[in-house]
């Protein structure tokens, strides 16, 4: 964020405001830290509560692709990638991940190529879902037996957690740069008149209807909190379901297999609540969701050590990776964590 | 009982379906040919090879018709997974065993009906080494082939991606290669062999190779590590050419005659052979004429169907002027090694094929044998567990209760130990006779100097592999495996039965075609390899088509590889795999 560091004065020659600092997590914050920490958080924060956060995000969307993708490459590879269309889902993550890296540094790249790989994740994960959901009901029994077949046939929700990648690189190219002060400025004025004419700089994903403008320029200004709750909530339910039969599987040997399976509910309610409630928002979202973050990585350690206790250990990484805990998991479960956490510095018009 | 959610599974199957596992059926009605009829080919035996032959000829477009002694079995009715209930997939019938280490037949041996031996194969598939093919050159013993393992190395790549094989993708004994299929979880078994391995720095193979599907492979399920594998597998996850090959074969217009047993071969004027006669389900004789007769009836049916043959100038039996029919036969050490832990193994959760190391493989200057073993997992159920028990402790009434109350601590490791081929062990005619009033066969087995220390070595290795994994007790049972030779190939017609395609030497469109061509038989387990000289059988005869249908002589030149001939469904699957040669590693 040194990038961000560098932007401070010019935002304040701007007059970019900081309003309602004091809430919620903010407030902790404040309290508890020292000031230059206290300022390069102000300005993330402030960043993120008006959308301006593409390059940050297309990074994350890069990196959560990247785990996606090498969840599924071993996933696939456990199931021998029997079918063609398994590689599909490999191929579109590595792709996205590349271009969300790109997206961070090439605004044109950002904007225009990272919703159309977007999409087409997006997509493909919901192919993939349908062919999941047909794979459980080729099993003996099928969807007549479905908690048996659920657990024992292909994941079924794992492909939608590909999609929230799709999601978060679609954000993106609606966000404006970290440091396009000037810009927003402008847009910021134009807003609100219905035929107002869109700034020329502004690149347009795609059509040019009133409310994709408005939802657009939403984005763009960071007033999507309920939307990027909403895909927390999602993806936190998809993950936590996975871990729920996963860890059954293993007849939830360790107590702490619970806690992901504990916090799913609760950040799903709290990214759900978010759409209704302002107060959730602030209070209860960015507290669960740093838990979830929290315990994605006290899980990833957990799975990790599980793996090199296998017979063979780190004699035999490929093996025991592919068919050890699946390391990458707890960390799609930080992902959603994280998600959360993004969605409570968001703003929201009421 | 409760009505499942949607309704119940499936209603009273429909004539005329024949199931082949949960979701595979075959619906074409098969063709028939009459009896009059000259087809170009009739194959005696449709078991692994008669399987594989039986497709390809049929998909070139040859009228075919495979005679099967055992029954076309419907999977879902007539398998059970059941070790008891599963004796009817063996050939049961008499046999005499004799010699100073005799062999134990009758069940466990060889299979009976369409699938043969592949119906009851545990499914390990590793290909055998270059180095088995030169046995002689390289070691001084045994005999070598006629053809390398680069003429059959196509073939093994070929029915790696139809039964599918799964494994790792990086294989690295023999001429490394990688596998279709990603590598099987492991269970109990495996883990100990891996354990044992790790700690005393022996490599080892995970969760392959086997031919077993590891994710589903067209309207065959993946496994679901039941562990009932050497039942049948009711599921379909495990390869049998019953369920990769025999389906299409069917679809091309191959006819199979099960419940048929061949009697003998007919010989005809021009010293070639012009059909067979067997016995038709009423067990009333029957005949089929064919330009080409292939036998595939395994290591001891094979020799003994050309010993019964024998007629007016071939007195000795068919095939026979080298008198080598019936000799060089061979099986493999098997001794399964077995140790108690205090931990839970639970030995028959997951297929027992799973886990192997070939370490071991190749001549070792440092060891006083020639030829090497390879340990593999194993996973006998209660039934043969007890039996290996009574051999091993002597364990016997209450103390055979209690040793099998403890069966889930066991675990076992098979070794499986390059016998060489001696001339005295044979498969001759003996005077009993079966239901048919035909001969039964007489086999004869004895240990030379080479494979008693050989055995010796191999145990001990897998002892010590048991106790770095943990094991507090450590007892053996001495078995053999996997039966081969007896009707070997070669390029001498004086030492040989039949040429490196199968032909004989004596009968131009006389082929034998399975486990029993064999010459030696390294330390792998020979069903890939029967398989795939099967594939390459075929190529050769496909190749020869002019000559074949109007009885010319043959060619004796290598085909060229037909990737087109594989069954439906098997291009477009797997993982990237690992091209081994610039790879190899020592
Ligand atoms: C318990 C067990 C486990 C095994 N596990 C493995 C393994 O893991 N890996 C491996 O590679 N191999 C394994 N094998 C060995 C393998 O099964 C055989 O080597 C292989 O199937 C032999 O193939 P084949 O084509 O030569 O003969 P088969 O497959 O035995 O086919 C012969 C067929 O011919 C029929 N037949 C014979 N005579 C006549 C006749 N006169 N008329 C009509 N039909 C006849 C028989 O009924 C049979 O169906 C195992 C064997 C056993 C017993
Ligand atoms: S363990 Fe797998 S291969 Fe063996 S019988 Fe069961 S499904 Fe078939």
């Amino acid at each position: 964020m040194a990038q961000a560091l560098s932007n401070e004065k010019r935002r304040r020659l701007a007059g970019g405001t900081v309003e309602n600092r004091s809430s919620g997590l903010a407030g902790l914050i404040e309290e508890t830290l020292p000031k230059a920490i206290i300022r390069d958080t102000t300005i993330v924060e402030q960043h993120i509560r008006e959308g301006q956060f593409q390059r940050s995000l297309a990074l994350v969307t890069g990196f959560s692709s990247l785990l996606g993708g090498l969840e599924v490459a071993y996933e696939h590879y456990r199931g021998s990638y029997s079918q063609r269309i398994m590689y599909t889902p490999v191929v579109l993550s590595g792709l996205l991940a590349l271009v969300g890296i790109w997206g961070a540094f090439n605004r044109r790249v950002a904007r225009r190529l990272l919703p159309v790989v977007s999409g087409v994740m997006g997509l493909d994960a919901v192919v993939g879902f349908i062919f999941h959901v047909r794979g459980i009901a080729r099993k003996p029994g099928g969807w007549r037996i479905p908690v048996f077949n659920l657990i024992m046939g292909p994941p079924v929700l794992a492909p939608l957690l590909l999609a929230i990648s799709g999601f978060l690189g679609m954000v993106t190219a609606f966000l404006r740069q970290e440091e396009d002060l000037g810009l927003d400025r402008q847009t910021t004025q134009s807003y609100g008149s219905s035929n107002a004419k869109p700034n020329s700089s502004r690149l347009t994903p795609w059509g040019v209807s009133h409310e994709a403008l408005t939802l657009e320029q939403d984005i763009r200004e960071g007033y999507f909190q309920r939307g990027m709750a909403l895909a927390a909530a999602l993806s936190a339910l998809c993950s936590g379901f996975e871990a729920l039969y996963s860890h059954y599987k293993n007849n939830y040997k360790y107590k702490i297999q619970w806690t992901p399976i504990v916090l799913t509910p609760l950040l799903f309610a709290a990214g759900i609540g978010t759409i209704w409630s302002r107060k959730i928002a602030h209070t209860l979202l960015p507290i669960i969701s740093v838990l979830a973050i929290l315990n994605g990585a006290v899980g990833a350690f957990f799975h990790l050590r599980g793996i090199l206790r296998r017979p063979g250990g780190a004699k035999h990484p490929i093996y025991n990776i592919l068919y050890g805990a699946p390391i990458l998991a707890p960390l799609l479960f930080a992902a959603s964590g994280f998600m959360g956490l993004l969605a409570s510095l968001l703003r929201r018009r009421d | 009982m409760k009505e499942p959610l949607l309704g119940s599974f499936k209603a009273k199957p429909e004539p005329g379906e024949h199931r082949l596992g949960p979701i595979q059926e075959i619906h074409v009605p098969m063709r028939k040919y009459s009896q009059d009829e000259e087809v170009d080919f009739c194959i005696v035996g449709v078991g692994s090879a008669g399987g594989v032959l039986l497709q390809r000829l049929a998909r070139a477009g040859f009228r075919v018709v495979g005679l099967e002694a055992g029954p076309f079995w419907n999977t879902e009715r007539d398998w059970v997974s059941d070790e008891a209930g599963s004796y009817k997939l063996y050939w049961n019938d008499l046999r005499i065993t004799g010699g100073k280490n005799p062999l134990a037949l009758g069940a466990n041996n060889s299979g009976h009906g369409v699938g043969g031996g592949s119906v009851h194969w545990a499914g390990f598939t590793p290909r055998f080494h270059p180095s088995d093919f030169r046995v002689c050159s390289r070691d001084g013993v045994g005999v070598d082939w006629p053809i390398s393992y680069w003429d059959l190395k196509p073939y093994y790549a070929l029915l790696e991606k139809e039964m599918p094989v799964a494994g790792p993708a990086y294989y690295p004994w023999g001429d490394p290669h990688g596998y279709t299929y990603g590598p099987h979880p492991t269970a109990g078994v495996s883990n100990v062999l891996v354990n044992g391995c790790t700690r005393l720095g022996i490599g080892v193979s995970i969760g392959g190779p086997v031919a077993i599907n590891s994710g589903s492979h067209a309207d065959r399920p993946h496994c679901i590590y039941r562990g009932f594998c050497i039942q049948g597998c009711k599921v379909g996850a495990k390869q049998s050419t019953l369920v990769s090959h025999v389906p299409d074969a069917i679809n091309y217009g191959a006819e199979i005659r099960d419940n048929c047993m061949v009697s003998r071969i007919e010989m005809g004027p021009q010293g070639r052979v012009t059909g067979v006669t067997y016995y038709d389900p009423d067990k009333k004789e029957a005949r089929q004429k064919a330009r080409v007769v292939i036998v595939c009836g395994y290591a001891i049916e094979t020799p003994r169907l050309l010993l019964n043959s024998a007629c007016p100038g071939w007195e000795q039996g068919l095939a026979n002027s080298s008198g080598t029919v019936g000799k060089y036969l061979m099986a493999q050490a098997g001794n399964v090694v077995m140790g108690r832990f205090d931990e839970l193994i639970r030995m028959y959760k997951g297929p027992p094929a799973n886990s192997l190391t070939e370490e071991f493989y190749e001549t070792d200057p440092k060891h006083d044998f020639a030829r090497g073993f390879a340990v593999q997992t194993v996973g006998p159920l209660p039934i043969a567990f007890a039996k290996q028990m009574m051999v091993a402790k002597g364990a016997w009434g209450w103390g055979l209760r209690r040793v099998m109350m403890d069966y889930n601590h066991w675990a076992p490791l098979g070794v499986l130990g390059e016998i060489l081929p001696w001339e005295d062990n044979t498969v001759t005619l003996a005077e009993e006779k079966d239901q048919f009033g035909l001969p039964v066969a007489r086999v004869t087995f004895n240990l030379h100097d080479n494979d008693r220390k050989l055995i010796n070595f191999a145990t001990k290795k897998v002892e010590d592999i048991l106790i770095a994994a943990g094991a507090r007790e450590v007892v053996q049972e001495q078995r053999y495996a996997h039966l081969v030779g007896a009707c070997r190939m070669g390029s001498d017609p004086k030492t040989s039965v039949v040429d490196g395609f199968g032909q004989s030497h004596d009968i131009p469109n006389l082929f034998v075609c399975d486990g029993s061509i064999l010459p030696t038989q390294g330390s792998a387990n020979p069903g890939l390899t029967i398989q795939a000289l099967a594939a390459r059988t075929a190529d050769y005869l496909i190749s020869e088509r002019e000559n074949i249908l109007e009885g010319r002589p043959f060619s004796r030149i290598s085909p060229p590889v037909r990737h087109d001939l594989s069954p439906e469904g098997t291009s477009g699957r797997g993982v990237p795999r690992l091209k081994g040669t610039a790879l190899k590693v020592k």
